[in-house]
Parts: structure tokens; C-alpha cells; sequence
């Protein structure tokens, strides 16, 4: 289980963050939605020590940390559990697909690098890049480099995978092969937190969304209660916008 | 017309005997200034308190002056304050002064090396639960590396043409041989010429093999580089 309480980050004097409180369920897919610069990224990139939230307790698989007072060795652990999916795939450029894969588990598992390499191709098969092992990632399109994100946070079998709007860098024909990659493994009943602006998306696979705003959780629930017949104003706005903007054609602008 | 061609084919031999004392110079050099200049770079980019300040210093001063200058400060001007070094090689100060020069300006060829690495690369490598050193050892100085090499490159063969300063605190090197030679025939273009034709052929081999390095690093980041 997945239990963050009362979760405070700010950069400077600007409270980013005011206070999240989210469980999640082990296997269970969560949606986050919001408009820019509400704090989706940030809580994210808490979730995982990207960032240092000054307040808060996070709690993970049974490891659990309280922001205010730590060892980094817990911080250590706990980011253990998680693992990142980024927008922009920041693949290790200077490695080969197989080894951006099987250097982190070689390196963090303590495993030799034969069997790192193993599991990695094993890996890079079932997101689908069989015979891609050795192209470095200026030779992969975006939606391979992807996928070879999602094998590289996959191998290293965390807890949770945290997904930061992996297919808005993406050239439009290519979001799909990310999504089906993220589908199939929310079919491994893998526990994920997908920050996410593709809605059908969120309403096909999540179990829960949230919808966060100014650094709150504005609303939260399952996707047909949220997509279908949201409460709150902003959440009604925010739909509306989106809405309007991607299935009208801006016609509604 | 007086040229004497065979003269500069019979002190070849001679003169070239004197290389690899370039080669020490230069080369030894250049592996302490990338050594003291990663270590400038490491001050520099944490603003290490005190010691940034007094590099920064160090490093305007030795920008600015000459290296003949310093060398001679090195050699004739060090023993009078400190007596114990009144036995300094005339090459390690030529060493000294070349090396603590060029660090000065390595230090900011690596410190923006440093710079150009992606965010993105330290945030995957934080996010793989990578120690600091095993993310900097496989991922960053890799990519490093392929930022400074060329300009670091360029500094060697730099300095290898800069050791022949040595020859005026009384090295032996090949600029000193050719003027030995040439002070009994007075053949000076010959000898000289000679001189300047092994530096240029050094620079032309360096420079080679420094292409194929470049060539090797950037592999990675060439889109053909497909195996
Ligand atoms: N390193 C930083 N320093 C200062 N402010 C920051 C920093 N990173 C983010 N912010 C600010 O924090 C706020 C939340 O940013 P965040 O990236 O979490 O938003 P987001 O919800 O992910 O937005 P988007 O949908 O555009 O990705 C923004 O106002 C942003 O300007
Ligand atoms: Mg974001």
C-alpha cells in the first residue's frame, strides 16, 4: 500500500504543494489530471526524492518516511520502490537501448552483467523492441525511447511506477504503441500513478483519478464519476476546456 | 640560392634524438593540468568557500601572464624565496609552470563540459536509485568527456609546441640541439627548419589521432551508429 499524508513542498516562498493526502491500493492503476503548474510533476517527482517535500509522511510498501526527519538511507529505500517513467524518456544517452536497461539493475541489484543483460533484452521483447537492443537512443524514435523507459523502470521491479505525462513529448502516431505498452502492463497488475492529459486514456484504465489544482486535490474518484459527473466547479471547467479543445477542434474557443 | 638539404638530412637523426623529451615534457604536463584542472573545476562549480576565491585569482593570474614568464619565474625566481629549491630541475619547472597554466584553463573547459550534460541525465540516474559515483562514473563523465576532448585535445598538442620554451633555462631539447648544430655551421634555416618540421609533424599526427578519438566518443550520438 501507498499512504502519503499531508504532503508540503515549496520552491522558495511559493507553496507548490499545500497539503496532499492519497492512498493507493496495491495494483491499482491512479490517474492524475490538472492543468499546468497545479503541481502533478512535483508531487511525482516527491513521491521518488527528485525532489525534497520539506513536510509530510510518505509511506510505501512498508517503507515509510516523515519529511521533517530522516536518514537518507531510508530516502534511499523508498526510492527504491518506485520507479520513473519522465516525459521526456531521459534515456542514459551514451548507452545502448539493452544497457540503459541492464546497467541500473547490474549496478543497484548487485546482479552480474550477464544476467543484467538477460533480464534487459527480456525486457526491451515485451515492450517490443526486439532487435533494438543496441541502438543508442538517437537512433530510436521517441515512442521507442519510451517504451525503453518503461523496460528500464520495469526491470528494476518497484513497488510503483511513476509515469509523468509519458506520451505529451510524443509525435501524435506515436502515443498509441506508448499506451498499449502502459496497458499491458497494467495488465501485470502492477500498482502505477500515471500524471496523464490523455483522457481516454485515464478513463479506460485507471481505477481512480485525481484531479488536482493550485497544490490540492481537488476532486477524486473513479473515472466514471469524475469524467461523467464531476462536483466540483473547477473540475467541471477543466473538463469543459478539454473538452472543447481536443474533440471540438477549438471550435468552443 | 643557399640551401642545403642534405645538412637538414644528416642533423635529422640528431635533432630527433631530443623528441621524446618533448613528448615527456608535454605530455607529463598535460596529465597534471587535466588533473589540477579537474580539481579547479570541482572548487569552481561548489564555490568551495575561501579556496573559490583564491583560485579565481590564480586562475586571472596565470591566464595573464606569459608562459616564458612564469617559467622563468619558476626557475630563477622561486630559490630566492624558498633556498630548498635552488636544486629545481630546469624541467620540472618547465613542467610546473606549463601544467599549472593550462589547468587554468582545462578547469573551464571541464567545468562546462560539465554544464552541457543534460538535467535530465542526473534526474534518470537519481531515479534508478544509482549512487552519486555510480551515475557519475557510467552516465555523466562519459558524456563529459565527449564535451572536452576536443578542446582538451587541442591544449595538448598546445602544449608539446609550448615545451620548446624549455631550451631557454637551458633544457636540452631539440630546439637546443638545432641551435648547437647550427651555431658551428651556421646553417640556421636548416637546422631550425628541421626543427619546425618534427613540431609539425607532431601536430599533424597528434591531431589524427585525436580526430579518431572524437570519432570513437561520439558513437553513441551518431544516428547511422547503428551496430
Ligand atoms: N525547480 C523549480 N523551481 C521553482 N519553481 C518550480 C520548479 N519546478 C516547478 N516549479 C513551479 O511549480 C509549479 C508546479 O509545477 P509542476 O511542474 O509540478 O506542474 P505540473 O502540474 O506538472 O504542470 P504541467 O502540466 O505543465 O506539467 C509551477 O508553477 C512551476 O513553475
Ligand atoms: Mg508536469
Amino acid at each position: 500500500m501507498i499512504k502519503i499524508q499531508n504532503l508540503h513542498k515549496s520552491y522558495g516562498n511559493t507553496a507548490i504543494l499545500k497539503g496532499i493526502d492519497v492512498e493507493i491500493k496495491e495494483g491499482e492503476v491512479l490517474a492524475i489530471i490538472g492543468p499546468s503548474g497545479s503541481g502533478k510533476s512535483t508531487f511525482l517527482r516527491c513521491l521518488n526524492f527528485l525532489e525534497k517535500a520539506e513536510k509530510g509522511i510518505i509511506q510505501i510498501d512498508g517503507e515509510e518516511v516523515n519529511l521533517e526527519n530522516f536518514h537518507k538511507s531510508q530516502a534511499v529505500k523508498l526510492r527504491g520502490k518506485t520507479g520513473m517513467v519522465f516525459q521526456n524518456y531521459n534515456l542514459f544517452k551514451n548507452k545502448t537501448a539493452l544497457h540503459n536497461v541492464s546497467e541500473p539493475l547490474r549496478l543497484t541489484k548487485k546482479i552480474s552483467k550477464k544476467q543484467a543483460e538477460l533480464i534487459a533484452s527480456d525486457m526491451l521483447a515485451e515492450v517490443g523492441l526486439k532487435g533494438k537492443e543496441f541502438n543508442y537512443p538517437v537512433a530510436l524514435s521517441g515512442g521507442q525511447q519510451q517504451r525503453v523507459g518503461i523496460a528500464r523502470a520495469l526491470a528494476l521491479n518497484p513497488y510503483v511506477i511513476l509515469f509523468d505525462e509519458p506520451t505529451s513529448s510524443l509525435d501524435p502516431e506515436l502515443v498509441e504503441e506508448v499506451l498499449n505498452v502502459m496497458k499491458a502492463v497494467i495488465k501485470q497488475g502492477r500498482t502505477m500513478i500515471v500524471v496523464t492529459h490523455e483522457m481516454e486514456f485515464a478513463k479506460d484504465v485507471a481505477d481512480r483519478v485525481i484531479f488536482m489544482a493550485d497544490g490540492h486535490i481537488v476532486e477524486e474518484g473513479t473515472p466514471k464519476e469524475l469524467f461523467e459527473n464531476p462536483q466540483n466547479e473547477r473540475t467541471k471547467r477543466f473538463l469543459k476546456n478539454y473538452l472543447s479543445l481536443h474533440n471540438f477542434g477549438g471550435v468552443g474557443i | 640560392m643557399n640551401f642545403d638539404l642534405g645538412y637538414m638530412i644528416e642533423i635529422f637523426p640528431r635533432i630527433i634524438e631530443y623528441l621524446p623529451i618533448v613528448l615527456y615534457m608535454g605530455t607529463l604536463s598535460f596529465i597534471l593540468a587535466v588533473v589540477i584542472g579537474l580539481v579547479f573545476a570541482v572548487i569552481i562549480n561548489f564555490k568551495v568557500p575561501v579556496l573559490y576565491q583564491i583560485l579565481l585569482i590564480i586562475i586571472s593570474y596565470f591566464r595573464g601572464v606569459p608562459t616564458l614568464i612564469q617559467i622563468f619565474i619558476f626557475y630563477f625566481g622561486l630559490p630566492q624565496l624558498f633556498p630548498s629549491l635552488s636544486s629545481l630541475e630546469a624541467i620540472t619547472a618547465v613542467i610546473f609552470a606549463l601544467s599549472v597554466k593550462n589547468a587554468a584553463y582545462l578547469s573551464e573547459v571541464f567545468r562546462s563540459a560539465f554544464l552541457a550534460v543534460d538535467k535530465g541525465q542526473f534526474e534518470a540516474c537519481d531515479a534508478v536509485n544509482m549512487t552519486k559515483w555510480q551515475g557519475l562514473r557510467t552516465v555523466i563523465l562519459p558524456q563529459v568527456l565527449r564535451v572536452a576532448i576536443p578542446s582538451s585535445g587541442n591544449y595538448y598538442i598546445m602544449m608539446i609546441k609550448e615545451t620548446s620554451l624549455a631550451f631557454t633555462i637551458g633544457v636540452v631539447d631539440m630546439l637546443a640541439r638545432a641551435k648547437l648544430e647550427s651555431a658551428v655551421t651556421y646553417k640556421f634555416l636548416e637546422a631550425y627548419l628541421t626543427v619546425g618540421l618534427i613540431y609539425w609533424a607532431i601536430t599533424v599526427i597528434l591531431s589524427f589521432l585525436q580526430s579518431k578519438l572524437e570519432n570513437y566518443v561520439e558513437r553513441p550520438y551518431r544516428k547511422e551508429a547503428t551496430k
